[in-house]
Protein backbone atom coordinates (compact mmCIF):
# COMPACT_ATOMS: atom_id res chain seq x y z
CA UNK A 1 0.00 0.00 0.00
CA UNK A 2 2.94 2.57 0.50
CA UNK A 3 3.32 2.70 -2.93
CA UNK A 4 -0.27 3.76 -3.27
CA UNK A 5 0.64 6.49 -0.41
CA UNK A 6 3.02 7.53 -2.64
CA UNK A 7 1.40 8.24 -5.79
CA UNK A 8 -1.06 10.02 -3.48
CA UNK A 9 1.61 11.90 -1.98
CA UNK A 10 2.49 12.70 -5.93
CA UNK A 11 -0.87 13.67 -6.87
CA UNK A 12 -1.44 15.90 -4.80
CA UNK A 13 -2.16 19.70 -5.41
CA UNK A 14 -0.13 20.80 -2.14
CA UNK A 15 3.29 18.92 -3.09
CA UNK A 16 5.04 22.00 -4.68
CA UNK A 17 6.27 21.82 -8.30
CA UNK A 18 5.55 25.01 -9.96
CA UNK A 19 2.16 23.42 -11.92
CA UNK A 20 -0.09 26.32 -10.78
CA UNK A 21 1.73 28.72 -12.61
CA UNK A 22 0.55 26.58 -16.00
CA UNK A 23 -2.36 26.77 -17.82
CA UNK A 24 -0.85 24.34 -20.61
CA UNK A 25 -3.13 26.84 -23.34
CA UNK A 26 -6.27 27.10 -21.18
CA UNK A 27 -5.77 30.72 -20.16
CA UNK A 28 -5.70 31.50 -24.11
CA UNK A 29 -8.67 29.18 -25.17
CA UNK A 30 -10.92 30.81 -22.31
CA UNK A 31 -9.46 34.42 -23.97
CA UNK A 32 -10.36 32.81 -27.75
CA UNK A 33 -14.20 31.11 -27.10
CA UNK A 34 -15.84 34.11 -24.78
CA UNK A 35 -18.65 32.18 -25.43
CA UNK A 36 -17.31 28.56 -24.29
CA UNK A 37 -19.96 26.35 -21.55
CA UNK A 38 -19.02 24.51 -19.30
CA UNK A 39 -19.73 20.99 -21.78
CA UNK A 40 -17.64 22.69 -24.35
CA UNK A 41 -14.59 23.12 -21.65
CA UNK A 42 -15.46 19.38 -20.42
CA UNK A 43 -14.80 17.83 -24.32
CA UNK A 44 -11.69 19.88 -24.50
CA UNK A 45 -10.30 18.64 -21.29
CA UNK A 46 -11.03 14.87 -22.33
CA UNK A 47 -9.66 15.74 -26.04
CA UNK A 48 -6.37 17.36 -24.06
CA UNK A 49 -6.31 14.41 -22.25
CA UNK A 50 -6.66 11.76 -24.90
CA UNK A 51 -5.13 13.53 -28.04
CA UNK A 52 -2.18 15.32 -26.16
CA UNK A 53 -1.47 13.39 -22.43
CA UNK A 54 -2.18 9.66 -23.66
CA UNK A 55 -0.40 9.60 -27.28
CA UNK A 56 2.51 12.28 -25.89
CA UNK A 57 3.04 13.41 -22.05
CA UNK A 58 2.23 9.28 -20.98
CA UNK A 59 4.53 7.90 -23.47
CA UNK A 60 7.14 9.69 -22.25
CA UNK A 61 6.72 9.66 -18.85
CA UNK A 62 6.97 5.60 -19.89
CA UNK A 63 10.08 5.68 -21.30
CA UNK A 64 11.58 7.79 -18.86
CA UNK A 65 10.21 5.36 -16.51
CA UNK A 66 11.44 2.34 -18.06
CA UNK A 67 14.99 4.13 -18.18
CA UNK A 68 15.09 3.02 -14.81
CA UNK A 69 17.53 5.83 -13.66
CA UNK A 70 20.44 5.53 -16.34
CA UNK A 71 20.85 9.64 -17.11
CA UNK A 72 21.72 9.18 -20.88
CA UNK A 73 18.68 7.18 -22.00
CA UNK A 74 16.75 9.76 -19.46
CA UNK A 75 18.05 12.62 -21.50
CA UNK A 76 17.57 10.84 -25.24
CA UNK A 77 13.66 11.07 -24.24
CA UNK A 78 14.12 14.56 -23.00
CA UNK A 79 15.15 15.55 -26.48
CA UNK A 80 12.54 14.08 -28.05
CA UNK A 81 10.48 15.89 -26.31
CA UNK A 82 12.16 18.73 -26.89
CA UNK A 83 12.31 18.07 -30.50
CA UNK A 84 8.54 17.04 -31.10
CA UNK A 85 6.69 20.11 -28.96
CA UNK A 86 6.11 23.09 -31.68
CA UNK A 87 4.93 25.42 -29.85
CA UNK A 88 7.52 27.11 -27.93
CA UNK A 89 5.28 28.47 -24.06
CA UNK A 90 4.34 25.13 -24.24
CA UNK A 91 8.23 23.48 -24.47
CA UNK A 92 9.91 26.46 -22.34
CA UNK A 93 6.76 26.11 -19.86
CA UNK A 94 7.42 22.32 -19.62
CA UNK A 95 10.96 22.81 -19.05
CA UNK A 96 10.49 25.23 -16.09
CA UNK A 97 7.72 23.28 -14.75
CA UNK A 98 10.35 20.12 -14.73
CA UNK A 99 13.38 22.37 -13.21
CA UNK A 100 10.69 23.24 -10.06
CA UNK A 101 9.35 19.63 -10.38
CA UNK A 102 13.19 18.69 -9.46
CA UNK A 103 14.06 21.60 -7.23
CA UNK A 104 11.20 20.29 -4.71
CA UNK A 105 12.54 16.61 -4.98
CA UNK A 106 16.11 17.61 -4.58
CA UNK A 107 15.48 19.66 -1.48
CA UNK A 108 13.78 16.76 -0.42
CA UNK A 109 17.40 14.47 -0.81
CA UNK A 110 16.17 12.08 -3.57
CA UNK A 111 19.64 11.56 -5.30
CA UNK A 112 18.26 10.93 -9.03
CA UNK A 113 16.45 14.30 -8.91
CA UNK A 114 19.92 16.23 -7.59
CA UNK A 115 21.63 14.56 -10.20
CA UNK A 116 19.00 15.32 -13.24
CA UNK A 117 18.93 18.85 -11.39
CA UNK A 118 22.81 19.31 -12.00
CA UNK A 119 22.27 17.42 -15.54
CA UNK A 120 19.94 20.33 -16.22
CA UNK A 121 22.03 23.08 -15.16
CA UNK A 122 24.88 21.86 -16.59
CA UNK A 123 22.99 21.33 -20.18
CA UNK A 124 23.32 17.88 -20.77
CA UNK A 125 19.20 17.46 -20.18
CA UNK A 126 16.32 19.84 -20.53
CA UNK A 127 14.22 18.69 -17.96
CA UNK A 128 10.68 18.13 -19.16
CA UNK A 129 8.47 17.62 -16.80
CA UNK A 130 6.40 14.67 -17.93
CA UNK A 131 10.43 13.26 -18.24
CA UNK A 132 11.47 14.14 -15.01
CA UNK A 133 7.99 12.74 -13.68
CA UNK A 134 8.56 9.56 -15.01
CA UNK A 135 12.31 9.40 -14.01
CA UNK A 136 11.51 10.16 -10.15
CA UNK A 137 8.53 8.40 -9.75
CA UNK A 138 10.22 5.14 -10.90
CA UNK A 139 13.11 6.04 -8.22
CA UNK A 140 9.99 6.63 -5.56
CA UNK A 141 8.66 3.10 -6.10
CA UNK A 142 5.74 3.82 -8.07
CA UNK A 143 4.52 1.08 -10.57
CA UNK A 144 3.78 2.32 -13.95
CA UNK A 145 0.31 2.22 -13.81
CA UNK A 146 0.26 4.66 -10.96
CA UNK A 147 2.59 6.80 -12.44
CA UNK A 148 0.37 7.11 -15.86
CA UNK A 149 -2.67 7.30 -12.87
CA UNK A 150 -0.82 10.13 -10.81
CA UNK A 151 0.71 11.98 -14.22
CA UNK A 152 -3.22 11.90 -16.29
CA UNK A 153 -4.32 13.24 -12.73
CA UNK A 154 -2.16 15.90 -12.48
CA UNK A 155 -2.42 16.82 -16.04
CA UNK A 156 -6.68 16.86 -15.81
CA UNK A 157 -6.73 18.78 -12.47
CA UNK A 158 -3.61 21.68 -13.31
CA UNK A 159 -5.47 23.24 -16.30
CA UNK A 160 -8.95 22.76 -14.52
CA UNK A 161 -7.40 24.37 -11.52
CA UNK A 162 -6.11 27.06 -13.77
CA UNK A 163 -9.69 27.69 -15.24
CA UNK A 164 -11.13 27.96 -11.92
CA UNK A 165 -8.52 30.50 -10.67
CA UNK A 166 -9.45 32.24 -13.91
CA UNK A 167 -13.01 32.59 -13.09
CA UNK A 168 -14.44 30.61 -16.25
CA UNK A 169 -16.44 28.24 -13.65
CA UNK A 170 -16.51 27.65 -10.05
CA UNK A 171 -14.30 25.34 -7.85
CA UNK A 172 -17.29 23.13 -7.80
CA UNK A 173 -18.26 22.93 -11.52
CA UNK A 174 -14.69 22.67 -11.88
CA UNK A 175 -14.68 19.14 -9.52
CA UNK A 176 -17.50 17.88 -11.47
CA UNK A 177 -15.34 18.17 -14.78
CA UNK A 178 -12.34 16.57 -12.69
CA UNK A 179 -14.69 13.52 -11.53
CA UNK A 180 -16.22 13.14 -14.70
CA UNK A 181 -12.64 12.85 -15.96
CA UNK A 182 -11.58 10.20 -13.88
CA UNK A 183 -13.27 6.91 -15.95
CA UNK A 184 -11.29 8.98 -18.86
CA UNK A 185 -7.60 8.45 -17.41
CA UNK A 186 -8.63 5.15 -16.33
CA UNK A 187 -9.70 4.01 -19.34
CA UNK A 188 -6.51 5.58 -21.31
CA UNK A 189 -4.09 4.27 -18.59
CA UNK A 190 -4.65 0.98 -19.62
CA UNK A 191 -3.58 1.35 -23.24
CA UNK A 192 -0.28 -0.34 -23.77
CA UNK A 193 3.00 1.60 -24.75
CA UNK A 194 5.54 0.14 -26.81
CA UNK A 195 8.88 1.33 -26.99
CA UNK A 196 8.60 2.09 -30.74
CA UNK A 197 5.72 3.84 -30.91
CA UNK A 198 6.17 7.66 -31.68
CA UNK A 199 5.25 10.72 -29.33
CA UNK A 200 2.32 12.57 -31.11
CA UNK A 201 -0.22 15.32 -30.21
CA UNK A 202 -3.05 16.89 -31.79
CA UNK A 203 -4.95 19.34 -30.40
CA UNK A 204 -4.90 22.03 -32.93
CA UNK A 205 -7.26 24.85 -31.11
CA UNK A 206 -5.56 24.27 -27.23
CA UNK A 207 -2.21 24.92 -29.80
CA UNK A 208 -3.14 27.78 -31.61
CA UNK A 209 -4.59 28.93 -28.07
CA UNK A 210 -1.33 28.67 -26.42
CA UNK A 211 0.99 30.11 -29.39
CA UNK A 212 -2.03 33.20 -29.63
CA UNK A 213 -1.68 33.35 -25.74
CA UNK A 214 2.01 33.87 -25.45
CA UNK A 215 1.63 37.24 -27.75
CA UNK A 216 -0.92 38.52 -25.29
CA UNK A 217 -0.27 41.53 -23.12
CA UNK A 218 -1.85 40.66 -20.32
CA UNK A 219 -2.05 36.92 -18.81
CA UNK A 220 -1.66 35.28 -15.80
CA UNK A 221 -0.21 31.84 -16.53
CA UNK A 222 2.94 31.37 -17.99
CA UNK A 223 1.09 28.77 -20.90
CA UNK B 1 1.88 34.04 16.54
CA UNK B 2 3.56 31.37 14.98
CA UNK B 3 7.10 31.19 14.35
CA UNK B 4 9.01 29.52 11.84
CA UNK B 5 10.29 26.27 13.35
CA UNK B 6 14.30 26.03 13.44
CA UNK B 7 15.66 23.77 10.67
CA UNK B 8 18.81 21.37 11.96
CA UNK B 9 21.72 21.88 9.62
CA UNK B 10 21.44 18.67 7.09
CA UNK B 11 17.75 20.21 6.29
CA UNK B 12 19.00 23.96 5.47
CA UNK B 13 19.27 24.56 1.91
CA UNK B 14 21.62 22.34 0.31
CA UNK B 15 24.03 23.53 -2.66
CA UNK B 16 22.90 27.08 -2.15
CA UNK B 17 26.17 29.80 -1.60
CA UNK B 18 24.27 33.56 -2.55
CA UNK B 19 22.39 34.74 -0.05
CA UNK B 20 18.21 34.97 -0.86
CA UNK B 21 16.54 37.80 0.39
CA UNK B 22 12.73 38.60 0.16
CA UNK B 23 10.77 41.67 -1.06
CA UNK B 24 7.21 41.55 -0.56
CA UNK B 25 4.38 43.88 1.10
CA UNK B 26 1.17 45.05 -0.86
CA UNK B 27 0.50 46.32 -4.69
CA UNK B 28 2.29 49.65 -5.08
CA UNK B 29 4.01 50.06 -2.06
CA UNK B 30 7.51 50.32 -3.67
CA UNK B 31 8.83 46.91 -4.05
CA UNK B 32 10.23 47.80 -7.43
CA UNK B 33 11.36 51.31 -6.50
CA UNK B 34 13.16 49.75 -3.72
CA UNK B 35 15.09 47.12 -5.91
CA UNK B 36 15.79 50.06 -8.39
CA UNK B 37 17.23 52.13 -5.48
CA UNK B 38 18.87 49.14 -3.83
CA UNK B 39 20.91 48.19 -7.24
CA UNK B 40 23.79 51.63 -7.05
CA UNK B 41 24.35 50.92 -3.41
CA UNK B 42 25.20 47.39 -3.96
CA UNK B 43 27.34 47.64 -7.10
CA UNK B 44 29.02 50.55 -5.29
CA UNK B 45 29.90 47.91 -2.24
CA UNK B 46 31.29 45.78 -4.74
CA UNK B 47 28.70 42.94 -4.08
CA UNK B 48 27.88 40.72 -6.93
CA UNK B 49 24.04 40.04 -7.12
CA UNK B 50 21.03 39.31 -9.51
CA UNK B 51 17.11 39.84 -9.05
CA UNK B 52 13.88 37.54 -9.43
CA UNK B 53 10.44 39.22 -10.12
CA UNK B 54 7.33 37.84 -9.43
CA UNK B 55 4.68 39.50 -11.61
CA UNK B 56 0.96 38.87 -11.28
CA UNK B 57 0.72 39.75 -14.98
CA UNK B 58 2.74 39.96 -17.98
CA UNK B 59 6.61 41.01 -16.69
CA UNK B 60 6.08 44.15 -16.68
CA UNK B 61 8.24 44.36 -13.41
CA UNK B 62 11.10 42.83 -15.11
CA UNK B 63 11.49 44.27 -18.25
CA UNK B 64 10.88 47.87 -16.10
CA UNK B 65 14.52 46.88 -14.74
CA UNK B 66 16.29 45.58 -17.35
CA UNK B 67 15.43 48.71 -19.54
CA UNK B 68 16.27 50.78 -16.34
CA UNK B 69 19.82 50.35 -17.78
CA UNK B 70 20.68 50.13 -13.92
CA UNK B 71 21.88 46.48 -13.83
CA UNK B 72 22.72 44.03 -16.52
CA UNK B 73 19.41 42.35 -18.18
CA UNK B 74 20.84 38.82 -18.21
CA UNK B 75 20.96 39.16 -14.27
CA UNK B 76 17.14 39.78 -14.06
CA UNK B 77 14.58 36.29 -14.26
CA UNK B 78 11.11 36.68 -14.05
CA UNK B 79 8.48 34.32 -12.11
CA UNK B 80 5.08 34.65 -13.26
CA UNK B 81 2.95 33.41 -10.00
CA UNK B 82 -0.24 32.18 -12.08
CA UNK B 83 -2.74 34.26 -10.43
CA UNK B 84 -1.40 33.42 -7.01
CA UNK B 85 1.15 35.80 -5.59
CA UNK B 86 1.10 34.36 -2.56
CA UNK B 87 1.43 30.88 -3.65
CA UNK B 88 4.59 31.38 -5.43
CA UNK B 89 6.45 32.65 -2.60
CA UNK B 90 5.30 29.82 -0.02
CA UNK B 91 2.83 27.68 -0.55
CA UNK B 92 4.69 26.52 -3.76
CA UNK B 93 8.16 28.20 -3.76
CA UNK B 94 9.66 25.80 -6.24
CA UNK B 95 9.48 27.86 -9.17
CA UNK B 96 11.66 30.67 -7.65
CA UNK B 97 14.32 28.09 -5.95
CA UNK B 98 14.97 26.83 -9.51
CA UNK B 99 15.23 30.50 -10.82
CA UNK B 100 17.70 30.86 -7.84
CA UNK B 101 19.85 27.84 -8.41
CA UNK B 102 19.79 28.91 -12.41
CA UNK B 103 21.12 32.38 -11.67
CA UNK B 104 23.75 31.06 -9.36
CA UNK B 105 25.09 28.50 -12.38
CA UNK B 106 25.44 30.99 -14.70
CA UNK B 107 26.96 33.90 -12.25
CA UNK B 108 29.30 31.40 -10.01
CA UNK B 109 30.57 34.35 -7.98
CA UNK B 110 27.25 35.29 -7.08
CA UNK B 111 26.76 36.52 -3.01
CA UNK B 112 22.81 37.88 -3.18
CA UNK B 113 19.44 37.33 -4.82
CA UNK B 114 16.93 39.21 -4.50
CA UNK B 115 13.22 38.30 -4.87
CA UNK B 116 10.66 40.36 -5.60
CA UNK B 117 6.69 39.50 -4.74
CA UNK B 118 3.86 40.20 -7.06
CA UNK B 119 2.41 41.78 -4.35
CA UNK B 120 -0.18 40.41 -2.58
CA UNK B 121 -2.06 41.88 0.67
CA UNK B 122 -0.81 41.77 4.93
CA UNK B 123 -1.37 38.29 5.22
CA UNK B 124 1.42 37.37 2.94
CA UNK B 125 4.76 36.10 3.96
CA UNK B 126 8.26 34.26 2.52
CA UNK B 127 8.85 30.47 2.58
CA UNK B 128 11.89 30.15 4.70
CA UNK B 129 13.00 27.60 1.68
CA UNK B 130 12.74 30.08 -0.55
CA UNK B 131 14.80 32.90 1.33
CA UNK B 132 17.43 33.31 4.11
CA UNK B 133 15.94 36.55 5.15
CA UNK B 134 12.73 39.06 3.73
CA UNK B 135 11.71 42.86 3.89
CA UNK B 136 8.31 43.78 3.72
CA UNK B 137 7.33 47.01 1.85
CA UNK B 138 4.55 48.97 3.20
CA UNK B 139 4.00 52.91 2.38
CA UNK B 140 2.18 55.82 4.40
CA UNK B 141 -0.25 56.42 1.54
CA UNK B 142 -1.72 52.85 2.68
CA UNK B 143 -2.84 54.85 5.90
CA UNK B 144 -1.11 54.59 9.19
CA UNK B 145 -3.23 52.38 10.86
CA UNK B 146 -1.53 49.00 8.97
CA UNK B 147 0.69 48.76 11.45
CA UNK B 148 -2.18 48.36 13.89
CA UNK B 149 -4.05 45.98 12.13
CA UNK B 150 -0.84 43.41 12.79
CA UNK B 151 -1.02 41.64 9.24
CA UNK B 152 1.68 38.95 9.73
CA UNK B 153 3.86 40.21 6.36
CA UNK B 154 4.56 43.12 8.73
CA UNK B 155 4.90 40.99 11.94
CA UNK B 156 6.95 38.23 10.88
CA UNK B 157 9.50 40.37 8.48
CA UNK B 158 12.80 40.35 9.55
CA UNK B 159 13.05 43.90 7.98
CA UNK B 160 9.72 46.43 7.84
CA UNK B 161 10.44 49.38 5.32
CA UNK B 162 7.88 51.98 5.21
CA UNK B 163 8.13 53.63 2.24
CA UNK B 164 7.21 56.95 0.89
CA UNK B 165 7.55 59.51 4.22
CA UNK B 166 7.67 61.99 1.81
CA UNK B 167 3.86 61.48 0.83
CA UNK B 168 2.55 61.89 5.44
CA UNK B 169 1.75 65.42 5.50
CA UNK B 170 -0.35 65.04 1.77
CA UNK B 171 -2.10 62.28 3.15
CA UNK B 172 -3.00 63.17 6.96
CA UNK B 173 -0.35 60.40 8.63
CA UNK B 174 1.15 61.13 11.77
CA UNK B 175 4.77 59.32 10.43
CA UNK B 176 6.27 59.42 14.45
CA UNK B 177 2.85 57.64 15.49
CA UNK B 178 2.80 55.42 12.28
CA UNK B 179 6.58 54.51 13.08
CA UNK B 180 6.24 54.29 16.84
CA UNK B 181 3.38 51.60 16.27
CA UNK B 182 5.01 49.88 14.08
CA UNK B 183 8.40 49.07 16.27
CA UNK B 184 5.80 48.46 19.46
CA UNK B 185 4.07 45.39 17.49
CA UNK B 186 7.73 44.36 16.32
CA UNK B 187 9.08 44.09 19.42
CA UNK B 188 12.86 44.31 18.28
CA UNK B 189 12.78 43.69 15.31
CA UNK B 190 13.86 46.63 12.57
CA UNK B 191 11.77 49.06 11.20
CA UNK B 192 13.31 51.49 8.48
CA UNK B 193 11.50 54.85 7.18
CA UNK B 194 12.37 55.81 3.40
CA UNK B 195 11.40 58.24 0.75
CA UNK B 196 12.37 56.37 -2.55
CA UNK B 197 12.07 59.45 -4.42
CA UNK B 198 15.21 60.96 -2.97
CA UNK B 199 17.19 57.71 -1.54
CA UNK B 200 16.19 58.37 2.46
CA UNK B 201 17.18 55.02 4.10
CA UNK B 202 18.24 53.57 1.39
CA UNK B 203 21.82 53.04 3.21
CA UNK B 204 20.27 51.67 6.31
CA UNK B 205 18.37 49.05 4.18
CA UNK B 206 21.69 47.87 2.35
CA UNK B 207 23.36 47.84 5.69
CA UNK B 208 20.62 45.93 7.36
CA UNK B 209 21.13 43.17 4.39
CA UNK B 210 24.72 42.95 4.67
CA UNK B 211 25.04 42.81 8.24
CA UNK B 212 22.10 40.02 8.02
CA UNK B 213 23.01 37.48 5.24
CA UNK B 214 26.31 38.77 3.82
CA UNK B 215 27.91 39.18 6.60
CA UNK B 216 29.08 42.36 6.22
CA UNK B 217 29.25 45.92 8.91
N1 LIG C 1 6.16 59.82 -3.42
C1 LIG C 1 6.75 58.63 -3.44
N2 LIG C 1 6.39 57.73 -4.41
C2 LIG C 1 7.01 56.54 -4.42
C3 LIG C 1 8.00 56.18 -3.47
N3 LIG C 1 8.40 54.92 -3.73
C4 LIG C 1 7.69 54.48 -4.80
N4 LIG C 1 6.86 55.47 -5.23
C5 LIG C 1 5.92 55.39 -6.36
O1 LIG C 1 4.90 54.44 -6.02
C6 LIG C 1 4.47 53.76 -7.19
C7 LIG C 1 4.54 52.25 -6.99
O2 LIG C 1 5.89 51.84 -6.84
P1 LIG C 1 6.41 50.42 -7.28
O3 LIG C 1 7.84 50.33 -6.93
O4 LIG C 1 6.01 50.10 -8.68
O5 LIG C 1 5.53 49.48 -6.31
P2 LIG C 1 5.46 47.89 -6.19
O6 LIG C 1 4.14 47.49 -6.77
O7 LIG C 1 5.49 47.63 -4.72
O8 LIG C 1 6.63 47.32 -6.91
C8 LIG C 1 5.34 54.22 -8.33
O9 LIG C 1 4.63 55.20 -9.06
C9 LIG C 1 6.54 54.84 -7.62
O10 LIG C 1 7.14 55.86 -8.36
C10 LIG C 1 8.35 57.16 -2.46
O11 LIG C 1 9.18 56.94 -1.57
N5 LIG C 1 7.68 58.36 -2.50
MG1 LIG D 1 6.70 45.83 -8.40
Amino acid sequence: MLRVLQAIWQADGAFPSGAFAFSYGIEGALALRRDMTLGDFEALVAAMLKRRWASYDRVALLWSYRAGGDLEAIAAVDREVEASTLIETLRTGSRRNGGAYLASHARLGQPLAIALRDDVQAGNCLGHIAVMQGAVWSELGLDEALAQLCSGYTAASGVITAAIRLGAMGALQGQGVLQRCLPLIEQLAAQEVPDDVELSSFVPFLDIAAARHAQADLRLFAN
Amino acid sequence: MFHALRVSDNEARDGASAARVGIGGPVGSGKTALIEALIPVLQRRNIDFAVVTNDLVTKEDAERLRRSGLIDPARVSAVEAGACPHTVIREDPTLNIAAGDELEARFPGLELILFESGGDNLASTFSLDLVDWWIFVIDVAGGDDIPRKRGPGLLRCDLLVVNKVDLAPHVGVDLDRMLADARQVRGTKPVIPTNLKSGVGVEAVVDAISAAVLFRV
